[in-house]
């Protein structure tokens, strides 16, 4: 506590708990300032009509001055969606968690734009490479230097 | 019916002027006012690493327009991540000279 993510947080805390979350959102757990769990899904005609996915937010004391480690998880309930920038344990490759990060973005805004990720995929598929990536990746998503190379999808 | 004054209580408010047209009208519903895009917390409160606001937690403005605590901004510019980017619009962060209105008009 104390920490300038703690206090950022707790506002969130309270947007994510209130008329004003955004719809398909929902906090599943945020029993700390470190790991929260949410739940996403994509209304609408997409291609993941009726799924559930739920991703992984990990913070550090900087947070928002620096960005947080998102990814999607992957366990016996929850599994990656098939994406061409999701790789299938659970590592998203979006520009807005890497270089493309501004302190001014929000875990609301991260669900929100990575919903609109999935709704505007056309095609369900892994990541080119994805075997090779997912054996070596790290644990933590953004020690993954990604390239962004795809604005389309 | 005639009312006598006994006693009354100045109390004084203060604001930093954002340039935001009508601030005063523009609290919403929290009554919070504008927020830092950084802490989200008011202007007029101070970043994290204060305790008090005022003038030992000033604004900074950029030449687009954006206002931040100046304190949240610098953390972020210290960065490499930030390229040196407004955190709004993304573009080189330029601080603006202010023209402060000493005739207080």
């Amino acid at each position: 506590m104390g920490s300038i993510s703690a206090r950022r947080l707790a506002k969130e805390y309270k947007e994510l708990n209130s008329d004003e979350c955004p719809v398909g959102i929902k906090l599943l757990q945020a029993d700390d300032f470190e790991t929260w769990i949410i739940a996403i899904e994509v209304l609408g005609e997409t291609l993941y009509k009726d799924e559930k996915f739920a991703l992984k937010f990990r913070f550090d004391p900087q947070y928002p001055i620096s960005s947080p480690a998102v990814q999607f998880v992957v366990d016996e309930k929850y599994q990656a969606p098939l994406h061409p920038h999701v790789y299938s344990n659970g590592h998203i490759c979006a520009s807005i968690l890497g270089e493309g990060w501004s302190p001014v973005l929000s875990v609301p805004a991260v669900c929100v734009t990575l919903q609109s990720m999935l709704a505007s995929c056309k095609k369900k598929e892994r990541p080119e490479g994805n075997d090779r990536y997912v054996r070596f990746a790290p644990d933590n998503p953004k020690k993954t230097k990604f390239m962004y190379d795809d604005d389309t999808v | 019916m005639k009312v006598h004054i006994k006693r009354w209580h100045a109390i004084a408010q203060w604001r930093w002027d954002t340039g935001a047209a009508d601030a005063d009208m523009d609290d919403g519903d929290d009554g919070e006012g504008d927020v830092c895009g950084i802490c989200r917390v008011p202007y007029e409160g101070c970043c994290p690493s204060c305790k008090m606001p005022g003038d030992d937690c000033p604004l900074i403005w950029g030449e687009c327009t954006h206002v931040f605590h100046m304190h949240c901004l610098l953390k972020w510019i210290g960065t490499a991540a930030s390229k040196q980017q407004c955190p709004m619009d993304r573009r080189a962060w330029v601080t603006a000279e202010r023209k402060v209105a000493t005739t207080g008009s």
